[in-house]
């Protein structure tokens, strides 16, 4: 079946991941290595021996090199952590949304629903993230023994 | 009073993940003059704060008078203060708020400041304030996390 053709293909959901130290880095990496490469996605790593201040403009012109008009979501890892804090005081002047506790099922999921509304790639993305965690041993001996 | 920290994060996640199930505190509260005005930063701060815990923030010159009020109102010295810099902890002493000890936690670093931890560095403002606040009786805890080692550095 084919895809209905979109003249605005350029236009895309952009992408940014802040985290504790270079967990986010790394996790797009991982992303990548499963997906191929991608177009605006960036990672800020929170460095915690920097100021707020210089730390929340990084992450301010993240947000705005890969904002193509549909919006940013940003993906961060620990709710109340300040990765997350300084994201949040973002959503004022940006198209932002925040997501926390980012895996790499949610960073796929992210970078292959980009074509949707902000508002949707989030809510498919905290799906994936929650679904992405399975105690497959178990899954796995449960189907042994039927 | 649980615990008196100066962390330039504030409510971050060492202190919900760490301080908060460590000292058991049933109140957190922030003692910042521009968060004191900023609802919106208050409520971000908030969010991810366990249900069980109030979050409250004030001014630091009215600390003293918040918190006896907060304890008188809640039945509860499980207080667990927050500033966010070593003269804002200075003022809030000069003002009336005692305390015996006080936990240095994050400092950041930025060039002309001295690092005395991997997460404190001191200004030579912030070196005077703690040396006053220790002449007066202060203990200075310079643990980042509850599990740090418990270092004496003055």
């Amino acid at each position: 079946m084919a895809a209905k053709s979109d003249n605005k293909e350029n236009s895309m959901v952009g992408v940014v991941l802040v985290t504790h130290g270079s967990f986010g880095e790394t996790l797009l990496e991982a992303a990548k290595t499963v997906l191929g490469p991608q177009e605006n996605c960036l990672a800020i790593g929170v460095d915690v021996n920097k100021g707020v201040d210089e730390t929340m403009e990084s992450i301010r012109s993240a947000i705005r090199s890969v904002e193509t008009g549909k919006g940013v979501l940003a993906l961060t890892d620990l709710f109340g952590g300040s990765p997350t804090t300084m994201s949040l005081s973002l959503m004022k002047s940006e198209n932002l949304e925040v997501i926390t506790g980012v895996n790499l099922p949610m960073v796929v999921a992210t970078l292959q629903s980009r074509a949707m509304s902000l508002n949707k790639v989030a809510e498919k993305v905290k799906d994936a993230g929650q679904q992405g965690i399975k105690v497959a041993g178990a899954m796995l001996r449960k189907k042994g023994k039927k | 009073m649980t615990l008196v920290r100066i962390d330039n994060r504030l409510i971050h996640g060492q202190i919900i993940e760490t301080w908060l199930p460590y000292t058991g505190a049933k109140n957190v509260v922030v003692a910042n003059d521009e968060l004191a005005n900023d609802v919106l930063q208050q409520e971000i701060m908030s969010l991810a704060i366990p249900q069980t815990v109030r979050s409250y923030f004030v001014n630091v010159e009215h600390l003293a008078e918040e918190v006896v009020q907060l304890q008188a109102a809640n039945d509860s010295s499980e207080v667990l203060v927050l500033f966010s810099s070593c003269p804002d902890a200075k003022r809030a002493f000069d003002s009336g708020f005692g305390f015996e000890v006080l936990n240095i936690g994050n400092v950041h670093y930025s060039p002309g400041r001295k690092q005395v931890s991997p997460s404190v560095a001191l200004s030579d403002e912030d070196e005077s304030c703690l040396r006053q606040l220790f002449r007066k009786g202060v203990e200075l805890d310079f643990r980042c996390v509850p599990n740090d080692p418990v270092q004496v550095r003055f």
